[in-house]
């Protein structure tokens, strides 16, 4: 019976792919681009032009601060 | 082309610099002229390729007295970066002097941000992959991690979490050419320390 990939399976195949061919890394360089343009823009958005007062609200919210 | 390549003690990790890094690498410059310190965690497995996102990068530093960290913290504001926690050096300080991390980010940014990590000798895990840094090369950017060896193990057995299991795995796997078994046995101790 042929066997269902999980996660950990994908990892160790992108690894082994990866430590080949340095051309995957482009693929992680947007990856990383996007999550971090998405996550500036939506906090911008959220707290305008106080950011610092809003952000600590926020993170105090979460728990992240007291 | 190689994923990466071992020269002398140095890993080149074959790829471009992404705006993580450059984030990283900013926050270095300045610590450096303070403090020494070590990347660890999560940053030391999207650095060598794993593709995840990541919200905090996880620096640890041997605890320094007030006065340089006000110098620091003065010269983290001045280049762009705010605190989690405080504005003032003094009250961010508290944290520190009782062993408690504080974050920084870029003004007007929330993520990514760095978790910054006090510990002193007490703390025999983190002094000792302080004490055994590993060198990592992306383009011109050098920094220190633990030996692969022991985050490997310190995700397995401390954190141990779904993410850190497969940190561990994509690093077992990119390094596996250059792991060395009696390292793994020599760390584990070490690291089961921290369990008890």
């Amino acid at each position: 019976m042929k066997k269902i990939l999980d996660d950990l399976d994908y990892v160790v195949i992108y690894a082994k792919q990866l430590s080949k061919n340095k051309k995957l890394f482009e693929q992680q360089k947007r990856l990383i681009e996007d999550q971090i343009a998405a996550s500036s823009s939506l906090f911008k958005n959220s707290f305008g032009k106080d950011f610092k007062q809003g952000a600590r609200k926020y993170l105090k919210g979460i728990g992240l601060i007291a | 082309m190689e994923g990466y390549k071992l020269e002398g003690d140095i890993i080149t990790i074959n790829r471009e610099l992404t705006s993580l890094d450059l984030f990283v690498r900013d926050f270095l410059d300045i610590l450096k002229r303070y403090s020494d310190y070590l990347v660890v965690s999560g940053f030391v497995s999207i650095s060598t390729g794993r593709t995840r996102g990541t919200e905090d990068v996880d620096i640890i530093f041997p605890i320094i007295k007030k006065d340089k960290f006000a110098l620091l913290f003065e010269d983290l504001q001045k280049n762009g970066f705010w605190c989690y926690q405080n504005d003032d050096a003094e009250a961010a300080y508290e944290y520190i002097k009782n062993m408690q991390s504080i974050r920084f980010a870029r003004t007007d940014e929330m993520f990514p941000n760095i978790e910054f990590i006090p510990f002193n000798e007490k703390k025999k895990a983190k002094y000792f992959e302080y004490s055994h840094p590993q060198k990592i090369k992306i383009k011109d950017f050098e920094f220190k991690i633990p030996p692969i060896e022991f985050e490997i193990l310190f995700k397995e057995i401390v954190l141990a979490g779904k993410k850190d299991i497969a940190d561990a795995l994509h690093l077992r796997t990119f390094f596996s050419k250059i792991l060395k078994k009696e390292k793994f046995k020599e760390y584990e101790p070490i690291i089961k320390e921290e369990l008890k």
